[in-house]
């Protein structure tokens, strides 16, 4: 065995912190377009806005990150996000006595359904398509039904005080939001790369059939990582409502094409196997600097969907280069 | 003269065979004549007679667009893809037919072509990424759905512009359920196409590339045709969609992407490729739109027709994939 | 004892010619710099390890494959082959080896496949095309297999029959064979020999692969030797024995390690009446010290008795005892975790065994990450002493343990395998034709490690396609059929060619 690594060991190990630092870029390089083009953009104050309202796509990527990493996806964000936002507010009342068991009931709801998700692909050997988009729906239902369509009384309650603060006070000069999504990035970053079941999930996304053959519990795995997809999207719902203070209809709509579209920016393969959080982290934040960039700009709503769409195609274009050349 | 293989003669009766390989077509049919007699159980304890004609033609209109997105979608699928973008294809050439057709038949039927050719087109780019650029076809048609969602918004701001009234009769007939015959006119679409070169090829490509491959038949050409295909049925999904709102709305055509995948999963069509048709998945579109229709007359509160509806295809899903198992173990 | 003689006619050019042909794949060198003719009205066998470049030879040939560089002509005319098609142009066919057929399409959609019978509107006339099938099939003497069945469901044989046959119905000038026969019975090799006799006889080109000598000493008119990716020599008989020695460049006595006897008969794994899915009725007894040889054709059990075995697949009824305690098992996990641990090394390491992009670290421990982790995370100093050992225990060529295990060469990548199981401290090992594809200094290294482990006291079963191989290196060989054992075979009456008769040999009642 030689010491140190070949240049082909080189590259790959690389090539996940190469994507990460392609997205920090991009978003560097957004903010100084959106210096020029409105002055002020890039002042700390509005660095921070973007970075918040990142934070709730990066969120949600965590989750969609764990589930993609093995080759599936979770289209059921929307109405678990939604769902969660609706149950916190109804179960805390807007009371921070409450709030508590409110936070634990949300984030084992969103827990729950993700790992009926998982159940559904680990053991019917249903297609994680199917079965997450019918749980999207079966959410959306519920949420809409035991609501009576957010006209219930307990659905005008506000987030509680402290959830409210949980995102909007500043330590140090900055929302504990981004503490709080930070400390996210890490913990997730530590489970993927230094625990078991990291190692298992990563194995599990390269070769599923080698990893059973190995004796993981492939099964097992699954659910959990379908659990941890619906968690996230809770937890974004639980902060989202503190970040507006109301729940409101149909406010995971755009969390499902963001948290997909951040987890391939960020370089995380849409098969499985390959990437890791902090890529679609830096994912999360280029893709709300574009978007926040082409606010500034005066950009109508039609021209950011076409330029989002071109920029993840021209991304994927570029790493399926990088793909062939290895 | 001719080498003999000494062993007894093994055939079964094309019924079995039929039975055995078309397990998902017969399932969904199975599962629409079911929704039919609940449905028209349902409608008599409310209304005391029977569904009629006006029932049958606004079931009819109102899932025509879902049956061509589904068509298109199936042979997406049957290629191991999926094709996200369906729904801002339809979103565009909805937008597209109401801001120019005007009332005219030269004008019906030119922007009839030129919408049909701009499907094709958007298909045609979803194919080349896919194919020649050997892109993952999740990702690609999310992108492109953005795109497409973007144009349709650019193309007709507000909801509003006009459909001629006799486009409308044309395509649906409120009055009589004419649309039909385009289904029939489609399935017979689906046994030629499943009875051509490129069908078999598209096909093929689905059981197996590699072997696909090493039979000479042309891969990325396939997956361009396929995708090509799914615009052209979604840019008529658009039409119908214009012809039965009698107007167009940039957004209308959204739920269609996912609506069009439930679809083709109802109707029998796998999910990993090869194998499926597109008469099931139009039968699938219909089931969808039956299981609404009993929802709304079983007097179940409207706000939880989603929860239903995913519960439905999930044990669809589960119970059919059951079902099609012990068939073949039976065999 | 002719040497070789390209276009020693010298009037009609080859019907199939190949020069200087070189293919790499990734940095694995397939064919370099590989001649090879074969004449109109020859049967033309292409004999060599595994991995010596047949394969890629007529796979080129057959146009599937472009060559990095040497040209290929037919009939005198130089070609460059962009496709399948252009070869199926000038007449040649070829039957490969991994099978081509489409699973979820019907035995006649498949024989005809791009040539299906056409009705009046250019369509495909179904019905035309099932009894065009089914007459084509009747022509060729082949009345077993159904042409409206899926070609899912039927059996492995019938698969590469149909494979056979329909590119026989095409009346190929040249046909080009690749291991025809690895699943087939006695009689339908024979079917399959007439058949090729047949088409001799009208003056057409057969060039083929195989294992079984007895098949190619009985058919072939020339045989090629290859080695290494280039063409040895070609000979017109010519002695098993002196094939091998150009075959492997070794003699065939030194290329086994010998096999020390077995000590006292402490069983390990037994296996009492186990069937389930594709097999039935298995019993033996797997020894401590032992290699127990399985063979038999493809497709007659050894995957499923071994995945049974392994957890992976569940037994229906019968018992597997390790160490004399009955196991329960619902998964490889369990299997791996009973009492003395039993491991499974996959035929494919590509698509069973290694997770490629990964680390060698990362492979050689996935099986034991329970054991170094604590409270979930894994302790990188004891993984990287670990590894560090078993790297040099089994002298794994990386250049460093965090390489990915696609870089390895193919023995090296066996050998990570291999030292999975052995940190997880199996004693049970089942391997499955682990030499397969495997070039020859390794098989020899991989031999004398199986040796070593059975003699540090674990048991080996091992199933290998290759019956020499089974004879040499096995106490005893197990050979199955249709599911069951049908002969157990021990020394000295333990042969490569008992073992094939005991294979071919077809069932008593059909």
């Amino acid at each position: 065995m030689a010491r140190g690594s070949s240049a082909l060991a080189r590259l790959r190990l690389g090539r996940d912190r190469r994507r990460t630092l392609y997205a920090l870029a991009a978003a560097a390089m957004l903010f100084v377009l959106g210096e020029i083009v409105h002055p002020g953009f890039a002042s700390l104050d509005s660095l921070e806005a973007v970075l918040t309202v990142a934070s709730f796509v990066g969120l949600v990527a965590a989750g969609q990150t764990f589930v993609v990493l093995i080759g599936g996806i979770d289209l059921s964000v929307p109405w678990i996000l939604n769902g969660a936002a609706i149950l916190l507010v109804t179960s805390s009342l807007g009371q921070n006595e409450r709030a508590p068991y409110a936070v634990a009931l949300t984030l084992a709801m969103g827990a729950g359904v993700g790992m009926l998700n998982g159940l559904g692909v680990a053991f019917l050997d249903v297609p994680a398509v199917v079965i997450t988009l019918a749980m999207n729906g079966i959410m959306e239902g519920l949420t809409l039904g035991l609501s009576g369509g957010l006209t219930c009384q307990a659905c005008a309650s506000y987030a509680p005080p402290i959830v409210q603060q949980a995102v909007h006070r500043q330590i140090l000069g900055a929302p504990a939001e981004l503490y709080l999504w930070l400390a996210v990035i890490i913990i997730v970053s530590f489970v993927l790369g230094r625990t078991r079941f990291g190692r298992h999930t990563y194995a599990i996304g390269n070769n599923l059939r080698a990893s059973y053959l190995a004796g993981i519990s492939v099964r097992f795995t699954t659910v959990m990582l379908y659990a941890l997809s619906g968690l996230f999207s809770a937890l974004a719902g639980i902060l989202l409502v503190g970040f507006g203070g109301q729940a409101s209809l149909g406010m995971g709509a755009p969390y499902l094409f963001q948290s997909i579209a951040a987890v391939v920016i960020g370089g995380v393969y849409i098969l499985g196997g390959r990437g890791s959080y902090i890529g679609a982290a830096a994912g999360a934040a280029s893709l709300t600097a574009l978007v926040s960039v082409l606010l500034a700009m005066n950009m109508p709503d039609y021209g950011r969907s076409i330029i989002y769409g071109v920029v993840i195609l021209v991304l994927l274009l570029l790493y399926g280069r990088e793909e062939s050349e290895r | 003269m001719s080498p003999e293989l000494a062993a007894p003669r093994r055939r079964r009766s094309l019924s079995v065979h039929i039975v055995g390989q078309n397990a998902g077509l017969l399932l969904v049919f199975a599962m629409l004549a079911a929704a039919v007699a609940l449905y028209c159980l349902f409608y008599w304890m409310q209304q005391r007679s029977f569904p009629g004609n006006f029932e049958l033609t606004s079931t009819v209109d109102n899932t025509m667009p879902l049956a061509m997105a589904a068509i298109g979608q199936t042979i997406v699928v049957l290629t191991r893809g999926l094709d996200l973008s369906v729904g801002g294809i339809i979103d565009l050439t909805n937008a597209l037919a109401a801001v120019h057709m005007q009332d005219s038949l030269g004008s019906m039927l030119g922007w009839t072509v030129l919408v049909l050719l701009a499907g094709a087109a958007l298909g045609f780019l979803n194919g080349l990424l896919v194919g020649v650029g050997r892109l993952q076809p999740i990702v690609v048609t999310l992108a492109t759905l953005s795109i497409f969602q973007g144009l349709a918004i650019r193309v007709l701001p507000q909801p509003g512009g006009a459909i001629p009234p006799g486009y409308t009769a044309l395509l649906v007939n409120m009055n009589q359920p004419w649309a039909l015959l385009y289904l029939v006119l489609c399935a017979g679409l689906w046994l030629a196409f499943r009875r051509s070169a490129i069908g078999v090829a598209i096909i093929a490509v689905g059981n197996d590339e590699a072997a696909a491959r090493a039979n000479g038949i042309n891969v990325v050409r396939s997956r361009v045709i396929a995708y090509t295909l799914s615009g052209v049925f979604a840019a008529a999904a658009g039409l119908f969609l214009a012809a039965t709102a009698t107007a167009g709305d940039a957004t209308s055509g959204n739920g269609f992407t996912l609506s069009s995948i439930v679809a083709v999963v109802l109707g029998g069509v796998n999910l990993f490729g090869g194998r499926g048709s597109a008469i099931g998945a139009m039968a699938g579109g219909f089931v969808t739109t039956m299981i609404v229709n009993i929802l709304f007359f079983s007097r179940i509160d409207p706000l939880y027709q989603s929860f239903y509806e995913g519960l439905f295809l999930i044990i669809a899903v589960v119970v059919g994939g059951g079902i099609g198992r012990m068939l073949r173990r039976r065999r | 004892m002719t040497e070789s003689e390209p276009a020693a006619g010298g009037v009609l050019p080859p019907a199939v010619e190949a020069t200087g042909l070189v293919k790499s794949f990734g940095g694995v060198r397939a064919l370099a710099g590989a001649d090879f003719a074969a004449a109109a009205g020859e049967v033309h066998a292409l004999v060599g390890e595994n991995g010596a470049g047949k394969s890629t030879l007529i796979k080129i040939l057959g146009g599937r494959l472009r060559p990095d560089a040497g040209s290929v002509r037919f009939g005198g005319e130089a070609i460059e082959l962009h496709g399948p098609d252009q070869a199926h142009l000038r007449g040649a066919w070829t039957v490969f080896q991994e099978l081509t057929l489409l699973p979820w399409m019907t035995v006649a959609e498949n024989l005809l496949l791009r040539h299906e019978p056409r009705g009046a509107l250019g369509f495909i006339h179904r019905r035309r095309l099932s009894r065009d099938a089914d007459a084509a099939l009747e022509r060729l003497g082949i009345r077993h297999i159904d042409p409206d069945a899926l070609v899912e469901d039927i059996a492995l044989a019938e698969r590469q029959i149909v494979e056979i046959a329909r590119v026989v119905i095409k009346n190929p000038d040249i046909l080009l064979l690749d291991e025809p026969t690895s699943s087939l019975g006695e009689h339908e090799v024979a079917w399959l020999f007439d058949l090729i006799r047949g088409l001799r006889a009208r003056g057409k080109c057969v060039v083929f692969t195989s294992h079984r000598w007895n098949e190619i000493a009985s058919i072939a008119d020339r045989i090629t030797i290859f080695r290494n990716g280039a063409d040895v020599g070609t000979y017109r008989g010519i002695e098993e024995s002196e094939a091998v020695t150009l075959m492997t460049g070794q003699r065939l006595d030194t290329l086994f390690p010998p096999l020390p006897p077995l000590a006292a008969a402490t069983p390990m794994l037994e296996a009492r009446d186990l069937a389930g899915q594709g097999i039935d009725e298995v019993g033996f007894t797997l020894h401590r010290g032992e290699i127990l040889g399985v063979g038999g054709l493809t497709g007659h059990g050894h995957r499923e008795l071994f995945l049974t075995l392994f957890g992976a697949q569940r037994a229906g009824r019968g018992t597997i005892r390790a160490g004399g305690k009955a196991l329960r098992l619902r998964g490889p996990r369990d299997a791996i975790r009973a009492g003395l641990g039993i491991a499974l090394v996959p035929e494919d390491r590509k698509t069973e065994g290694l997770l490629l992009p990964m680390a060698v670290r990362d492979n050689l421990t996935l099986a034991i990450l329970d054991r170094i982790s604590r409270l979930g995370v894994v302790r990188a100093g004891r993984e990287r002493e670990m590894t560090r050992q078993i790297a040099q225990a089994l002298q794994i060529k990386a250049p460093s343990l965090l390489h990915p295990a696609g870089g390895l060469s193919g023995g090296n990548q066996q050998k990570v395998l291999v030292g999975r199981w052995l940190l997880a401290e199996s004693r049970i090992l089942l391997l499955y034709d682990v030499t397969r594809g495997v070039d020859i200094a390794t098989k020899h290294e991989i031999y004398q490690l199986m040796l070593r482990l059975v003699d540090e006291g674990r048991a080996i079963l091992f199933y290998s396609s290759d019956a020499e191989e089974l004879a040499h290196l096995c106490h005893r060989v197990l050979v199955m059929r249709e599911g069951r054992i049908a002969a157990s075979l021990a020394r000295p009456a333990l042969s490569a060619e008992a073992i094939v008769a005991a294979a071919v040999r077809e069932p008593l009642v059909a």
